[in-house]
C-alpha cells in the first residue's frame, strides 16, 4: 500500500467548507494565542465578546448595523468576482456613494419620503462613477482593476476628508470634521436597525437569482470562469464585464448612502470603518456567492463588533485588521489544501 | 533655484522608498509571484525600524531590523503561495491587512514619537558645491546611493547579463520549460519573493528613518500599491522601476511644495496627486504604445502557481 497525495481540478463543495471552517477556527485560535502572548486572557475577552453580543437585544442590534453595510461590499466584491474581476475599490465606491447622497441631501429641498429613493439612486451612481475609469480601463486596454479600484480608494478617502472638513463643514459648527446632519433617516426596521437591512439582503437575493435564472446570469458565469470559450460562444465578454463591474460598484455605493443615512447621518472621514477592505473578506468566504454573503458578513459584523467591544482591553479596530487578515490567510491555504485528497493505491503486481 | 533643489531633494527621497518598493516587486513578479502584501510589509518595515531606533538610537539597526523582519515574513508568504501554492492574491491582501493591523496595534506606543535618530544627509566634498545638482545629488543620505544606483544596476546585470538571470526569468515566463532544464522552479521562487519582502520592508524603514521621520497610523499610505503599480508602467525591468518611481518622488514633493508655499488648492486634494498620477500611468501606456506592448509585457506566467504533474 502506497498513499500520496493527488490534487483534484475542483475541491468538493463538502470538503471545501469543512476547510473553510477549520481555516476560519485556526485563525481564531492563533490570534487567541498572539493576544495571550501580549498579555490578554483570551478566553475572558471571547466571554465578554460573547455574552455582549448574543446576550442582549442591544447587542444583536449593533450587529445587525454592522451587517448591512458588509453585505452590500461584501456582494460588491462577489459580483465582480463572478466574471473574474477583483473590485479591491469597494471602499473608495462606498466612500462615492455617501459622497454622492450627502451632496443631495445637504443641496436639494425635499420631503423626506421623496429624498431617500434620490439620495438611493445619487449612492448606486456614485458608486458607478467611481469605478468608471477602472471598468473601461480593463474593458478596453487590459489594465489590471485591483489596482486601479484600489488606488481610487485613497482618493475617495481624501475626497470625504476633504468636503467634510472644509466646503461642507458643518455650519453649525456642532461637530468638528463632519457636514450637518443630514435631515433624512431611513426609518428603523427592528430596534436600532434600519431599513437598510432588509434592503441589503433584498438585493443579494435578486442578485443571486439573476446570476442562477437569467441568460445573462448564465453567460457572466461562463465569461467568468473561462472568456476564452465565452468569446468563442459568440457571448459578449466585454459588455458583460462593464456591466457587471459597473452594478458592483453601485452595490459598494448604496453601502455608503445606507451607511449615511440610516446610520451615522453626517458625512465624515473614517465613515467607512474599513467596510470596503472587509467586504473582500466576506466575498472570500462567501466563494463568490450571493447568497453566501449574507453568512460571511454576519461573522464579519461579529469580529468586527468584538473589535468594538474589546476597544477598552486594548484591542482596536486595528487589531481587528490584522485578525481578519489572519483568517484570509488561513482560509486561503485552506482552500488550496481541500483541493487535495489521499488515495492508497496498492502497487502494481509485478 | 532653491525652489527647484527643494523639490528635487524632496523627490529623491520620496522616490527612494518607491524605488525600494518597486525593486522588490520586481522581484517576486519576475519569478512569477504577484505579492499583493507590499503595503503590510511595508507598515511592518516602518514599525520595526521606528522601534529599532528607539531603543538603539542607530537608524542602521531600525533598517536591518526592518530587513530582518521583512525576510522572515516574507519567507512564510513564499512558503505558502510557492510550495503550498495557495492563492497568491489572496495571501497578498491577508498580508497587507495583518501588516497593516498588526504594525498599528504596536504602533500606538510609538505613534507621535520622533524617530530619535535618522538617516541625514552626507556632505560628499567638492561634489556637493556643484552649483544646484550638487545641493540635490550630493548631500544626501548614503541609502540614496544604494537605492538608485547599486541596487538597480546590480540588479539589472543579475538579470539581464548573467546565466542565473536568465534562469530566474525563464521561471516566470515558461516555469514548466524551466524545470525540464533542470532550474529549480520553486526554489528560485521561493528566495526571490523573500528577498522582495525583505526589500518591501525596507522601504518601510527608509520612510520613518529618512523620509517622514516618525510612526503615525496609516504612515505608510498606499505607497505599497503605488508600488505595485510602478512595477508594472515599468514593465518590470529594475532600472525602469527606479526612473518611475523618482518620476513618483517628483509628484509627491510637488504636492507638499504646494502646501508649504499655500497655492490656493486644498491640501487633502494635493495629497491625491501620486494616486491619480498612479493611475494616469498605467492606463496612458498601454493606450498610447501598443508597439511597446511586448517588450514591457508581465512575465507568462505570474499569478499562477506551479505544478509539476500538471505540465
Amino acid at each position: 500500500m502506497a498513499i500520496r497525495l493527488q490534487r483534484l481540478p475542483s475541491a468538493s463543495p463538502a470538503i471545501a467548507l469543512a476547510a473553510r471552517a477549520i481555516a476560519i477556527l485556526l485563525a481564531l485560535v492563533t490570534a487567541g494565542l498572539l493576544l495571550a502572548a501580549s498579555g490578554a486572557q483570551p478566553l475572558k475577552l471571547a466571554q465578554q465578546v460573547l455574552k455582549s453580543t448574543f446576550g442582549s437585544g442591544f447587542g444583536l442590534e449593533d450587529v445587525g448595523l454592522l451587517v448591512t453595510p458588509l453585505i452590500l461590499t461584501g456582494l460588491s466584491v462577489a459580483v465582480a468576482l463572478r466574471i473574474g474581476a477583483w473590485n479591491i475599490g469597494a471602499e473608495g465606491q462606498f466612500y462615492a456613494g455617501a459622497f454622492a447622497a450627502t451632496g443631495v441631501a445637504l443641496f436639494i429641498p425635499g420631503p423626506t419620503i421623496v429624498m431617500l429613493p434620490l439620495m438611493f439612486v445619487a449612492g448606486a451612481l456614485g458608486g458607478l462613477l467611481w469605478i468608471l475609469i477602472p471598468t473601461l480601463a480593463r474593458a478596453y486596454a487590459d489594465v489590471s482593476e485591483l489596482i486601479t479600484t484600489l488606488l481610487l480608494n485613497f482618493v475617495a478617502t481624501l475626497l470625504v476628508y476633504y468636503v467634510a472638513t472644509g466646503p461642507w463643514l458643518d455650519p453649525g459648527g456642532h461637530a468638528l470634521g463632519t457636514t450637518a446632519r443630514l435631515k433624512h433617516d431611513i426609518p428603523e426596521f427592528i430596534g436600532m436597525v434600519h431599513w437598510g437591512f432588509p434592503i441589503a439582503i433584498l438585493l443579494a437575493v435578486i442578485t443571486a437569482a439573476a446570476f442562477s435564472f437569467t441568460r445573462w446570469g448564465y453567460e457572466v458565469r461562463i465569461a467568468g470562469s473561462n472568456p476564452q470559450a465565452a468569446k468563442y460562444a459568440g457571448m459578449p465578454f466585454r459588455r458583460h464585464l462593464i456591466v457587471v463591474m459597473l452594478l458592483s460598484g453601485a452595490i459598494a455605493g448604496i453601502a455608503g448612502m445606507l451607511e449615511v443615512a440610516g446610520t451615522v447621518h453626517r458625512l465624515q472621514g473614517g465613515i467607512s470603518n474599513n467596510f470596503g477592505y472587509l467586504g473582500i473578506m466576506v466575498a472570500v468566504l462567501a466563494r463568490g456567492s450571493c447568497i453566501g454573503v449574507i453568512a460571511g458578513a454576519a461573522l464579519m459584523a461579529v469580529i468586527l463588533n468584538s473589535g468594538i467591544i474589546l476597544q477598552t482591553q486594548g484591542i482596536n479596530t486595528s487589531t481587528v485588521l490584522a485578525i481578519t487578515g489572519l483568517i484570509l490567510f488561513f482560509t486561503a491555504v485552506g482552500d488550496e489544501l481541500a483541493h487535495f485528497r489521499i488515495v492508497s493505491s496498492k502497487p502494481a503486481e509485478a | 533655484m532653491d525652489l527647484i533643489a527643494g523639490i528635487l531633494h524632496t523627490s529623491l527621497l520620496a522616490g527612494g522608498v518607491l524605488a525600494l518598493a518597486a525593486l522588490g516587486e520586481v522581484l517576486a513578479e519576475r519569478v512569477g509571484v504577484v505579492n499583493l502584501g507590499v503595503e503590510g510589509l511595508m507598515a511592518l518595515g516602518a514599525i520595526s525600524g521606528i522601534a529599532a531606533v528607539v531603543t538603539t538610537r542607530s537608524p542602521t539597526a531600525g533598517f536591518a531590523l526592518a530587513l530582518a523582519v521583512g525576510f522572515m515574513v516574507g519567507m512564510v508568504f513564499a512558503a505558502i503561495t510557492v510550495y503550498l501554492r495557495a492563492n497568491q492574491v489572496l495571501c497578498g491582501l491577508a498580508l497587507t491587512l495583518m501588516g497593516t493591523g498588526f504594525a498599528a496595534t504596536v504602533g500606538k506606543a510609538y505613534s507621535g514619537i520622533p524617530a530619535p535618530a535618522t538617516f541625514t544627509g552626507v556632505e560628499i566634498p567638492y561634489l556637493s558645491s556643484i552649483p544646484l545638482i550638487g545641493q540635490v545629488l550630493f548631500t544626501q543620505n548614503v541609502l540614496v546611493y544604494l537605492i538608485y544606483i547599486i541596487l538597480p544596476v546590480m540588479l539589472h546585470f543579475l538579470m539581464f547579463r548573467t546565466r542565473h538571470g536568465l534562469n530566474l526569468r525563464a521561471v516566470g515566463e515558461n516555469p514548466a520549460a524551466a524545470d525540464a532544464a533542470g532550474i529549480a522552479v520553486q526554489r528560485i521562487r521561493f528566495w526571490y519573493v523573500t528577498a522582495g519582502a525583505a526589500l518591501a520592508a525596507g522601504a518601510g524603514a527608509y520612510l520613518t528613518l529618512a523620509f517622514v521621520p516618525s510612526w503615525s497610523e496609516g504612515v505608510v499610505a498606499g505607497r505599497g500599491w503605488i508600488a505595485v503599480a510602478l512595477v508594472i508602467f515599468a514593465g518590470y525591468r529594475p532600472l525602469n522601476a527606479v526612473l518611475a518611481a523618482l518620476l513618483f518622488g517628483v509628484i509627491t514633493s510637488l504636492g507638499f511644495v504646494g502646501q508649504a508655499r499655500n497655492w490656493p488648492i486644498a491640501a487633502p486634494v494635493l495629497s491625491m496627486l501620486p494616486y491619480l498620477g498612479t493611475i494616469a500611468f498605467i492606463v496612458v501606456p498601454v493606450v498610447a504604445w501598443h508597439r511597446m506592448r511586448q517588450a514591457m509585457a508581465a512575465p507568462a506566467a505570474l499569478g499562477i502557481p506551479y505544478y509539476r504533474d500538471l505540465r
